[in-house]
């Protein structure tokens, strides 16, 4: 960020400059550190802080903040595309179902004509069906889903902004129901079609990496499985943030952007147009696929009812509410929006309906609630509430894309 | 700079804050248990809010061990997991909240979510875990869907301390307790530990499958199109119902699927005119856009008194099959249901009814009801007859006899699954549609069929 | 190749059962034509703003749902009242509807898009996705989650009948109805002043307002005809299919699967791409030989959205333009 600062601030004192992006880097470090601390340290607090007196009850639970930072980590895949590239990528979900299914397929009964177990934890040595360790898995729901997103994105990436947008909407509906379809693809059973795929094992380290460093065998025979859950969620997270800020800061993230603000201009500057969108795709598919998977081993299954389109809505909401293209905003966007998903939007239906004595279902208008700060967003604050700061110079310097009453297109 | 100023101060704030209540956290663990104060919780952790209501306790003293229901509470089997519920509390209420020894607590969980309006997948594992790290669960009423209770089962099972005892009154997907027909991994995936900790008070499906055969075969039916709605129940009970169709001398004309989002049917049902077929079987639920689907089948094949009949399970026997897709439409219409009318309920089943539709305000008892009750009664039964550890309530739970309790005779088999029942618990009711359901026909499953509908393996 | 392969399946098709292919000819040919009163709204919109109004298809899903309050609930019209009564009172609908739904579209012009007009194309799209999802949960709302349906107002008695294939009345309302209201459609686009105003808008909208006309009116305009086209496609769905608040989502993806497919921006294509999808859902679903059948119905129709903006974006009618390339 600092970097980019000095690249393209323009006037101004350079000591001055300095002076101030050293103490906001100074500041953004200390509040950095004081998130990671609350969040690491969340377990050994929240049972107490659920007991306090009306405020109690908005702490989420342990396995809440699990789904929340696996949504926030997909919200952050998902700002790779929509945010650093400007490719508003409307079929995200699809990346969800390629993880998890590769997680069904690599750690559970599923192909039980096989036997073939590597470093799998919790299961008997002799079960069928292809079981290796998590970890692995992870990384390769992480490549599949690369694939998978390489595989999308060629064809379609050279479209235009809002085709590429319904393109992808497309994706996301044909692949639940090719999932859907798919325990019989030519004769072979893939997907277990509408039953999905359940168990899925948990993650773990094993007896020998148990006996010499203490780690825990496996999670879901643990005793506070929750917590262990509950880490690695956070770790996962912070890896996706460090590498989402790396990238961001790196040649491939200011292609992205140059992308973004003018694409025409960008490949006039030698940017490869195709190379540099179809990277910004994969990547954020490879996120995507990581949290697919760890969120499958979570809760042990895989079902094609888990896929469909509102869950892309609903990262998009998390990305515009926090910031587009921020990754703090985004993050932000997605632990609060996560938040409201799984408890808060409950919490707060029955607070009001206590206090108001009227019986009214917040959650069951949940979409529209969404819909609603995605409306407002866009009218009144469109850069989200942590802004990229650059981002938020093109909106009020009116660096546009593409304005939006162009009229190249014939009508009728 | 002032913004910014004003966003750091905010941070500070919400650390200081969280800190805070870190710091002074640790001391009152103990002093301030059920969050509400009306019952007293005793030893009894509660299962978080995240989707369980506050722990519930009306008996005397403190309780020593938790029970909960784990249903979806919102969406369209909301009108039927409401009454479970209350008959669950029912249940409580008539044995003063007392098994044995033990004071019950009771929690209410949720497996649904607003955003998909029926069972969550992520709901169901996060629960499953939360009943498996609280020692307190001794036992799970739930699920009501057969996907859920795959979930949960195997985590209940590997939970600590021998496991969680899961008494299911609504799951019928077969695979959950026998293995013919299925994967060769099931049922045995479920269970990782090899011991069994599931029963159910709900004959699955095949017995289902099994009257509707005989009945299709009494109606005269020779050739049967089979329609599916996809989704877990409605694809296994087709397959059921097809198998022991076939098994039953009837021709199968066609197995296909209906796309729930569809806007018609009606060149669906030219193929199944096509077809020949002189029966049409609707595997789904009337909430799978099933309305439509009747509309149009009267509308190519003619009424379902005529040359085409309509035959559906109980994922269709509802008064709104009628109200929604119309009386012309929907009269002639064949519909199974597991059980007798409520008001046909006998002994223990009607004092039941009546006592609870009392409770109800004079509402009409939904038949699920029942269902919750007994399921109830077979666990506080369990946990009566063991030492209060879960592994004694899951070992006493297969030794449960019911004796002429709410739906009958009845114990369990080492699958879990009824076994040699007597009066409600294995019989069906066949309905017909008119302006409401009109008892048409009781079945009692023939055994080799509902064996022939689960085909080989 | 593909194009040959699916010409040779429906001829199989044709010639094993000739009058079953006819029969589900006429039932994708009018659920194509209810399609395509959906699909024009999306293209007229296209057309002039550029903006994929992707909250048209729960405006239509509303219109459906408000049109039952207004048919059964209000006038009481039921299946027992005779013809006249059920035509009078769908014809009566159709006014208040298509009236209260020309505002509605308008008002969401007004109040979502039209600040957004200098803002990055993405955003107003977003903004539609936004829109789309308030729209379908003011239907939750009203209508909660059951399906509501005025089928059977008017009889199943066949128009024609030619050996086993019919075709009955309560389906050629449908053609009915809409082919007039195309008709005034085109007339109105092509020969009156707010529809040259809206044709010059969509060329050039700089030029346009150069010219003395009122871009901001003719945006209302637009809006109002597109709204008011939802309602006809409300309504005349209502009279067919159960409804309920989400069907405009599935259907408006279609709707607008079909505006593209016949070149988006062009009045003919939208109507033409609305046939040949209605044709193909139900030819895969109806016919018996080797058809994939519903299973995939919904991955053929986005397939060919894909397929179609991949390969050809300015559809079957359109030109080649130099931003769909």
């Amino acid at each position: 960020m600092a970097r980019e600062q000095r690249a393209t601030g323009g006037g101004g004192g350079r000591a001055a400059l300095l002076a101030r992006t050293t103490l906001e880097r100074l500041r953004s470090r200390a509040f950095l550190l004081v998130a990671i601390g609350l969040l690491l340290f969340y377990p050994s607090y929240v049972d107490s802080a659920q007991d306090l007196e009306l405020m109690g009850e908005f702490f989420p639970s342990l396995n809440s903040m699990v789904i929340m930072i696996v949504f926030t980590m997909m919200a952050v895949g998902l700002n790779i595309v929509v945010g650093y590239a400007g490719l508003l990528d409307l079929g995200y979900v699809a990346f969800y179902a390629a993880g998890a299914y590769t997680a069904a397929w690599f750690a559970s009964l599923q192909f039980e004509q096989v036997t073939f177990h590597f470093g799998a934890v919790g299961v008997s040595e002799d079960l069928p069906g292809i079981h290796i360790s998590i970890w692995l898995v992870l990384l390769l729901a992480a490549l599949f889903t690369t694939v998978v997103g390489i595989m999308i994105g060629l064809p379609t990436l050279r479209l235009r902004g809002d085709y590429l947008a319904i393109v992808t909407l497309g994706f996301g509906e044909i692949i639940p129901q090719f999932v859907r379809n798919g325990d019989s693809i030519a004769g072979f059973d893939l997907t277990h079609g509408t039953f999905g795929i359940s168990p899925i094992d948990s993650p773990g380290f094993g007896s020998t990496l148990n006996d010499t460093f203490g780690l825990p065998e496996s999670y879901r025979q643990a005793t506070n499985a929750q917590e262990l859950f509950f880490w690695t969620a956070v770790v996962l997270l912070l890896f996706t943030v460090f590498c989402s800020v790396r990238l961001r800061d790196s040649r491939l993230g200011r292609a992205w952007i140059a992308i973004r603000e003018d694409e025409t201009a960008a490949a006039a500057m030698g940017v490869p147009l195709m190379r540099t969108k179809t990277w910004a795709y994969a990547l954020g598919a490879f996120f995507g696929g990581i949290a697919g998977a760890y969120y499958a081993s979570f809760k042990s299954g895989a079902f094609p009812a888990d896929f469909y389109f509102n869950i892309s809505i609903f990262l998009l909401c998390m990305v515009i509410l926090g910031g587009i293209g921020s990754v703090w905003g985004v993050i932000v966007g997605g632990m609060v929006l996560g938040w409201l998903n799984v408890e808060g939007l409950a919490t707060i239906g029955s607070k009001v309906n206590e206090a108001t004595g009227i019986d009214f279902e917040v959650p069951k208008y949940q979409f529209g609630i969404y819909g609603f700060i995605i409306v407002l967003m866009m009218l009144f604050r469109p850069v989200g509430l942590i802004p990229e700061r650059r981002h938020q110079r093109e909106l009020e310097e009116g660096v546009h894309d593409e304005p939006l009453y162009d009229a190249t297109h014939e009508g009728n | 700079m002032r913004r910014r100023n004003a966003f750091w101060f905010l941070a500070l704030l919400v650390a200081a804050l969280a800190f805070t209540v870190a710091a002074c956290g640790g001391d009152d663990d103990d002093d301030d248990g059920g969050g509400n104060g009306a019952a007293a919780t005793g030893d009894v952790e509660p299962l978080p809010a995240s989707s369980c209501q506050g722990l519930e306790y009306k008996g005397e003293g403190e309780p020593d061990v938790l029970i909960a229901s784990d249903l979806p509470m919102q969406g369209s089997s909301r009108t039927q997991t409401v009454q479970m519920v209350q008959a669950i509390r029912f249940i409580l209420d008539q044995r003063e909240w007392k098994a044995g020894d033990h004071n019950i607590a009771f929690q209410v969980c949720d497996d649904a979510t607003a955003q998909a309006a029926k069972w969550d997948s992520g709901k169901c594992s996060q629960n499953a875990q939360a009943y498996a790290a609280n020692e307190s669960v001794v036992g799970i009423i739930g699920t009501f869907n057969s996907g859920c209770a795959a979930i949960v089962i195997p985590v209940l099972n590997q939970a600590p301390n021998g496991g969680v005892a899961m008494v299911s009154p609504a799951n019928t997907w077969p695979c959950l307790t026998v293995g013919a027909g299925c994967e060769k991994s099931e049922p045995d995936k479920y269970y990782p530990t090899g011991k069994r900790n599931y029963a159910r008070v709900v004959p699955y499906d095949a017995f289902q499958a099994a009257i509707m055969a005989d009945f299709m075969k009494e109606q005269g039916v020779k050739s049967l199109f089979v329609l599916n709605d996809k989704e877990a129940y409605g694809l296994a009970v087709a397959t059921l119902t097809r198998n022991a169709a076939e098994a039953n001398g009837i021709k199968i004309a066609g197995f296909t699927a209906w796309d729930p989002k569809a806007a018609s049917y009606e060149s669906l049902m030219r193929r199944v005119s096509q077809s020949g077929a002189d029966a049409l079987f609707l595997g789904g639920l009337i909430d799978e856009n099933g309305a439509q689907l009747i509309k149009d089948k009267v509308a190519v094949l003619g009424p379902n008194d005529g040359k085409v009949k309509l035959f559906a399970p109980d994922g269709f026997t509802q008064q709104s099959t009628i109200d929604e897709s119309g009386v012309e439409n929907a009269r002639g219409m064949y519909m199974s249901v597991a059980g007798v009318p409520v008001e046909k309920l006998t002994g223990e089943g009607k004092e039941f009814v009546t006592a609870f539709r009392k409770q109800l305000g004079g509402k009409p008892v939904d038949p699920y009801a029942a269902y919750g009750a007994q399921a109830t009664s077979v666990l506080l039964d369990a946990i009566e007859a063991s030492d209060g550890s879960r592994a004694s309530v899951i070992e006493n739970l297969f030794k449960v006899e019911v004796d002429n309790g709410i739906l009958g005779t009845f114990s369990f088999n080492e699958n879990g699954d009824v076994h040699q029942g007597k009066g409600v618990v294995i019989q069906y009711t066949m309905y017909v549609a008119d302006k409401e359901l009109e008892v048409e026909k009781e079945l009692t499953p023939r055994q080799e069929l509902a064996e022939a509908s689960l085909g080989e393996n | 190749m593909l194009v040959g392969l699916i010409v040779v399946w429906l001829l199989v098709n044709f010639f094993k059962d000739p009058s079953e292919f006819a029969a589900v000819f006429l039932i994708g040919l009018t659920n194509g034509t209810v399609y395509g009163l959906v699909a024009i709204g999306y293209t007229l919109v296209y057309g002039i703003l550029q903006l994929i109004n992707f909250a048209h298809g729960d405006v239509f899903a509303l219109s459906g749902l408000v049109s039952f309050t207004v048919l059964v609930d209000w006038l009481g019209v039921t299946p027992a009242d005779s013809t006249a009564v059920a035509v009078g009172g769908i014809l009566f609908t159709l006014v208040v509807v298509m009236a209260v739904f020309a505002t509605v579209n308008v008002t969401i012009e007004f109040v979502a898009y039209r600040r957004l007009r200098h803002a990055p194309r993405l955003a107003a799209l977003i903004t539609a996705i936004g829109m789309s999802f308030i729209v379908q949960n003011v239907g939750l709302a009203l209508y909660d989650v059951d399906f509501r349906s005025a089928s059977g107002l008017i009889p199943r008695t066949n128009v024609f009948e030619i050996g086993d294939v019919s075709y009955t009345w309560n389906k050629f309302m449908v053609i009915l109805i809409t082919v007039p209201v195309l008709v005034l459609l085109t007339w109105f686009v092509a020969s009156t002043r707010h529809g040259k105003a809206m044709r010059a808008t969509a060329q050039d909208r700089d030029a346009a307002a150069m010219l003395g006309i009122n871009v901001n009116r003719t945006i209302s305009v637009t809006f109002a005809l597109a709204g008011a086209l939802a309602a006809v496609g409300g309504v005349l769905f209502l009279t067919q299919f159960n409804m309920r608040y989400d069907t405009g989502f599935e259907l408006g993806l279609i709707a607008f699967t079909a505006a593209v497919l016949g070149g988006i921006g062009n009045l003919t294509g939208a109507v033409l791409g609305a046939t040949l999808i209605g044709l193909i859902q139900a030819f895969n679903e109806g016919l018996a030989w080797h058809a994939p059948g519903s299973d995939w119905t919904r991955s053929i129709v986005f397939g060919i959205l894909i397929a179609i903006l991949v390969f050809r974006p300015e559809g079957l009618l359109g030109e080649r333009t130099p931003e769909g390339a």
